[in-house]
């Protein structure tokens, strides 16, 4: 249980909280948060809840704390009151994002000691956070019986780009839930849906490493549990770093495949998708002007389909591999990945992560130039067009996912057979 | 005088044949023993092949790391290539017990020299294939990162990685072999430091500029990309 983490003395203070019904995780990436400003927000957003309900707002935020740790920070005269539980310092050793799934494993176990019925982690910077996001996240768990909330956000054209080309239509595709952003980062649970994580990862610790985040919608929907979506308006993200990409692709891909691989029995039965409920009207996105510099995206694609055929091809097919080649000699204006061609390229991704045909995290850095010859394709497609013809664009592509499902379970099922 | 010539003919044709009758048990041995080495390597190489080719093993070994084991395998089947390397020393070891058979001092010291020496010979085979996965893992990874960096000699960096370890795996399995000696020694340390001095010569002096205006149009690039375009991933 990720609580093994927390010293003796703070687990005391959990404890000695008592109960709750709500845990609100604020998990800030520099650890910068408020707690009195944290405490202040979490207030206004249960005030806008129909009952009373009684927080606790977990935050990473070691530093600074006004509130003492595990004490009222504030209480109004009716029966709502919010208490306030610093993580402890987290460990040096891992990446900042191992240690980021860290503290939501630690949010979840202090969710489940204080036998909370709904849980909300927010990831996001606090600057866009609003007491309106905690209540959209919590509240269609707490009154319309929601298991999992997960976050709509407006976002721009170019923005959310993993997410639009993998992470969602993978999702649809394998769990039969349209869903903008499976992956979060900012959640709403319940209390079922918690016990039911907290259980799958003391399951399953022996086996597969646990990723919270990655495992959300599969568990979900394994378990037969309800989810919805709220919108939350924009999400303010720090700037690419370039140079990183594949650090990127490898750290969020690996626990996705990693997940495909351990629910394959749920996920082959599903056939099909659906959309799900949806809460909060979705702000407009602005049509953003100017082009994007794809020149170096395709440089990169044109380098990885000359130099990396050779690894590639102990994951992709013949006639992928050919494809992809003839891409690379197109000019700019041309530049066009087909949504089937990405789509299995993406499932042959997946079953070589599965595979183990070479080494899990050469397997996921490889695919970089290929990602980035996705996003030049779609910056060039979609360069003059607007939020509609982006959507209906994605729609296109998630659909492809979908059609080529069954060529992921014929991979999947008999990954020997001879596959031009 | 006559006959004293045909007494010592004699007595030496006496010597040689029963000097020939004497070792004659032990070429039979060598001949019974080289049969059964060879019925029993053919019967093994049978059964390897058999469970070889019920696992799919040549169309597995690309898999597993080892595509160019292929190229080198007669009728490039690896699978022959083992059972024929199996057979093969099946057979050494049967030569080996039959010269034993001989009871002549010299070839029983030659023997025992021969499996004083097969330690070597097995640890220098374990560099030799630890050193070839090493190469292969750490030449992909510079390949990877090269290439995800957008840098265009990403091949060379790679293959330059992959023959530095190789280069040093053989030199530890020739010494393991002790072929060579000091010479091998000297040979790598020359070879090594030459490779090293050659690249820090062409980047600081012959490709200076190269090396710099490269880097700098990196940075310049990863720069732009940072503050012009409204891209995000997650």
């Amino acid at each position: 249980m990720a609580l093994d983490t927390v010293p003796q003395p703070e687990l005391g203070q959990i404890d000695r909280m008592g109960g709750a019904d709500l845990v609100v995780g604020l998990l800030d990436a520099e650890h910068k948060g408020d707690a009195g400003a944290a405490c202040g927000m979490v207030h206004e957003a249960i005030g806008q809840l129909s009952t009373a309900v009684r927080a606790v707002v977990v935050s990473n935020n070691s530093t600074g704390n006004p509130a003492p740790t595990g004490q009222p920070a504030a209480d109004d005269s009716q029966s709502s009151s919010v208490l306030y539980y610093s993580l402890p310092e987290p460990k040096a050793a891992g990446t900042p994002f191992e240690r980021l799934m860290d503290a939501y494993q630690v949010v979840f176990a202090v969710g489940g000691r204080l036998g909370a019925r709904a849980c909300c982690v927010i990831r996001s910077e606090p600057r866009t956070l609003t007491p309106q996001w905690i209540c959209r996240l919590v509240q269609p768990v707490l009154e319309m019986g929601f298991d999992l909330v997960a976050p709509r956000y407006t976002r721009l054209k170019m923005e959310g780009l993993l997410n639009r080309s993998i992470l969602s239509p993978l999702s649809r595709a394998l769990y039969g839930e349209r869903m903008q952003n499976p992956m979060g980062p900012d959640f709403g649970l319940s209390g079922k849906l918690l016990d039911r994580i907290l259980g799958e990862n003391a399951l399953k610790r022996q086996g597969f490493p646990i990723h919270p985040v990655a495992s959300m919608v599969s568990t979900t929907v394994a378990g037969g549990l309800q989810i919805c979506e709220s919108s939350l308006g924009t999400r303010v993200q720090p700037p690419t770093n370039w140079a990183d990409v594949s650090s990127l692709l490898a750290q969020v891909l690996g626990p996705v495949f990693l997940d495909v691989e351990s629910n394959a029995p749920s996920w082959q039965r599903i056939r099909g998708s659906r959309p799900v409920p949806g809460f909060g009207a979705l702000e407009p996105a602005s049509a953003e002007g100017g082009g994007v510099d794809v020149s170096r995206m395709l440089e990169s694609f044109q380098l990885g389909t000359q130099t990396l055929q050779d690894v590639w091809g102990l994951v992709l097919p013949p006639g992928t591999i050919i494809e992809l080649r003839k891409l690379s000699r197109l000019p700019a204006e041309q530049f066009r990945m087909a949504d089937d061609l990405w789509a299995s390229i993406v499932y042959d991704f997946v079953l070589g992560h599965r595979l183990r045909t070479i080494s899990r995290d050469h397997l996921l850095r490889s695919m970089t130039p290929i990602y980035l010859g996705w996003i030049a394709s779609y910056a060039i497609e979609l360069e003059t067009a607007g939020p509609q013809d982006v959507e209906i664009r994605l729609e296109q592509l998630s659909a492809a996912y979908e059609d080529r499902k069954p060529y992921l379970l014929s991979r999947w099922r008999w990954p020997d057979r001879f596959n031009p | 005088m006559w006959e004293q010539i045909g007494q010592a003919l004699n007595q030496s044709m006496v010597r040689v044949l029963s000097q020939l009758a004497s070792l004659l048990p032990g070429i039979l041995a060598l001949i019974l023993a080289l049969l059964v080495s060879a019925v029993v390597a053919g019967v093994l190489a049978a059964v390897l092949r058999r469970s070889l080719m019920s696992v799919e093993f040549d169309r597995r070994l690309p898999r597993w790391g080892f595509p160019t084991l292929a190229e080198w395998s007669p009728s490039k089947s690896p699978t022959l290539l083992v059972t024929r390397a199996i057979a093969l020393i099946v057979m050494l070891i049967g030569f080996l017990v039959g010269v034993s058979a001989f009871d002549v001092a010299l070839t029983s010291q030659l023997v025992m020299r021969l499996f004083e020496y097969l330690p070597n010979v097995l640890a220098a085979v374990v560099v030799l294939v630890a050193g070839t996965i090493i190469a292969r893992f750490l030449a992909r990874s510079v390949l990877i990162g090269a290439v995800n960096m957008n840098l265009q000699y990403a091949p060379l960096l790679s293959a330059g990685v992959k023959w530095l370890v190789m280069v040093l795996a053989v030199a530890m399995a020739l010494e393991h072999l002790a072929i060579g000696g000091g010479i091998i020694r000297m040979a790598f340390a020359i070879l090594f430091g030459g490779i090293v001095l050659a690249l820090a010569l062409a980047v600081g002096l012959g490709s200076k500029e190269l090396v710099s205006r490269s880097l700098e149009r990196e940075a310049s690039r990863t720069a732009a990309h940072g503050s012009r375009e409204p891209v995000s991933h997650l």
